[in-house]
């Protein structure tokens, strides 16, 4: 019909253009894969049945998924002792949701203690979320001497940084005391002169400066 | 090459695929009472998910005391945790070799010394591989069930060689020395003292032949080499089961 010249009622032909065209070997590509895919579970289904067992599908690692990793710092579960929280009424059922405790982003779960919180971390829920395998690339003989060094070197700067010279050590702490009634002095400075009389306001200590974090 | 960032799947007790010892999951080496304390312990959740033997080095530097279980609750130490990893991990021979053969950190070497005695199925070679580092003499600090013992690196690998429960684990079975030298599986050790040893022999005869009453030493160590002497254990027996 599209390739006659005119139309039923004598318009212009040519005028589909505004239809989507196929790429057919795509396609084709696609439908090939779905066959073989198909053809694969079909088989895998039958050697099951065949060794007396049940076939029970399993969702494929994600190609792009990354090797699991050692946490390189200790869980910082202290952070959040005597500070304020706000939680938003009815906010988070259960453990859904953000709300007063160690929250997770990736699965957008609030645990209350430390020990629910670091076995999420390590649960294949978690792990599947923030895209990791669950798996550990297994360390070579190199792998571990170049750690070795490494952290004989991270040893080495820590101690060589550490002062044990006596004078050396009360120049550090003079120069540090002095910086800190520079402050001192700087505020209180600023406090008189916002006062007319000069004899300046008694500050009011708020817990984080107020900000509720 | 992988492996699973935790003990979960080698635990399974559907199965266990994996590298084995001595025809077992390398796991079962430890008590299932300690094994479970170690699973459920915050260490392991924390600090041993998703070590590999190169990352284990990390917190194994960052070791200062060995032992078994400790407390009323029988709390794994980080040293029983690290060497749960090491057996699940099973690394190379010379990646174990490194660890041991290293100087500066001592709870690693001790930690290696208690892999290989666990691990290792030759007894010459246990044997051979260990006892130069009897000449190893830094202090090791050791957890007990209440309170702390000190001990060496020397004194901790005698331990492991004559001993069958170190650290709150069960030792494999290990010939004694004397009938692998028998069998000619293993050549007489050579003590690091030498001459020194036969010296020291013959004053203690003539001691005891001059006055007819035994002086004991005041301490095990003062032989020399460090080891314990044979009248002068330092911990007793039940101190060092640890659990």
């Amino acid at each position: 019909m599209a390739d006659r010249k005119a139309g039923a009622y004598g318009a212009a032909g040519g005028d589909t253009a505004f239809r989507r065209t196929w790429d057919r070997d795509e396609y084709a590509a696609k439908a090939a894969d779905r066959e073989q895919k198909v053809k694969e579970e079909g088989k895998a289904r039958y050697e099951a049945a065949a060794a007396g067992k049940k076939y029970i599908p399993r969702a494929s690692t994600p190609p792009d998924a990354r090797d699991t990793e050692a946490r390189n710092a200790r869980l910082n579960v202290a952070d959040l002792v005597g500070k304020q929280t706000i939680v938003v009424a009815g906010a988070g059922q259960g453990k859904r949701g953000k709300s007063a405790g160690f929250y997770c982003d990736a699965c957008d779960l609030t645990y209350k203690d430390n020990l629910q919180f670091v076995e999420h971390l390590n649960s294949k829920q978690h792990l599947v979320a923030t895209g990791e395998s669950g798996e550990v690339r297994r360390a070579t003989l190199e792998d571990v001497k170049e750690r070795f060094e490494y952290l004989k070197r991270k040893r080495e700067d820590e101690k060589s940084r550490e002062v044990v010279d006596l004078t050396a050590r009360i120049e550090v702490a003079v120069e540090v005391e002095e910086r800190e009634r520079e402050v001192r002095r700087r505020k209180r400075n600023e406090k008189r002169r916002k006062t007319k009389d000069g004899a300046g306001v008694q500050e009011i200590k708020v817990e984080n400066d107020g900000v509720i974090c | 090459m992988a492996h699973q960032a935790d003990a979960k799947k080698s635990l399974d007790e559907r199965g266990y695929t994996g590298a084995l010892i001595r025809g077992d999951n390398p796991l079962k080496l430890f008590e299932k009472a300690v094994r479970d304390r170690i699973v459920d312990s915050y260490y392991w959740k924390e600090q041993c998910f998703g070590l590999n033997a190169a990352t284990l080095l990390d917190r194994a530097v960052e070791l200062t005391f060995i032992g078994g279980t400790y407390g009323v609750a029988q709390k794994p130490t980080p040293f029983l945790c690290l060497a749960f990893k090491l057996l699940q991990l099973t690394p190379d021979k010379e990646i174990i070799l490194f660890y041991l053969e290293q100087e500066e950190y001592k709870y690693l070497r001790a930690l290696a010394a208690f892999y290989i005695r666990l691990a290792w199925e030759k007894d010459a070679d246990v044997y051979t591989t260990l006892e130069p580092y009897l000449s190893d003499s830094r202090k090791l600090k050791r957890r007990i069930r209440e309170g702390w013992a000190l001990t060496h690196v020397d004194e901790f690998i005698d331990d492991l060689l004559l001993k069958n429960r170190v650290c709150a684990t069960t030792l494999p079975k290990l010939n004694p020395r004397l009938f692998l030298e028998d069998e000619d599986r293993l050549e007489p050790r050579v003590s690091a003292l030498g001459e020194e040893l036969e010296e020291l022999d013959h004053d203690d005869e003539r001691d005891s032949a001059s006055d007819g009453e035994v002086e004991e030493l005041p301490n095990g160590h003062a032989n020399g080499d460090g080891r314990p002497g044979s009248d002068g254990e330092v911990v007793s027996d039940e101190e060092m089961d640890g659990d």
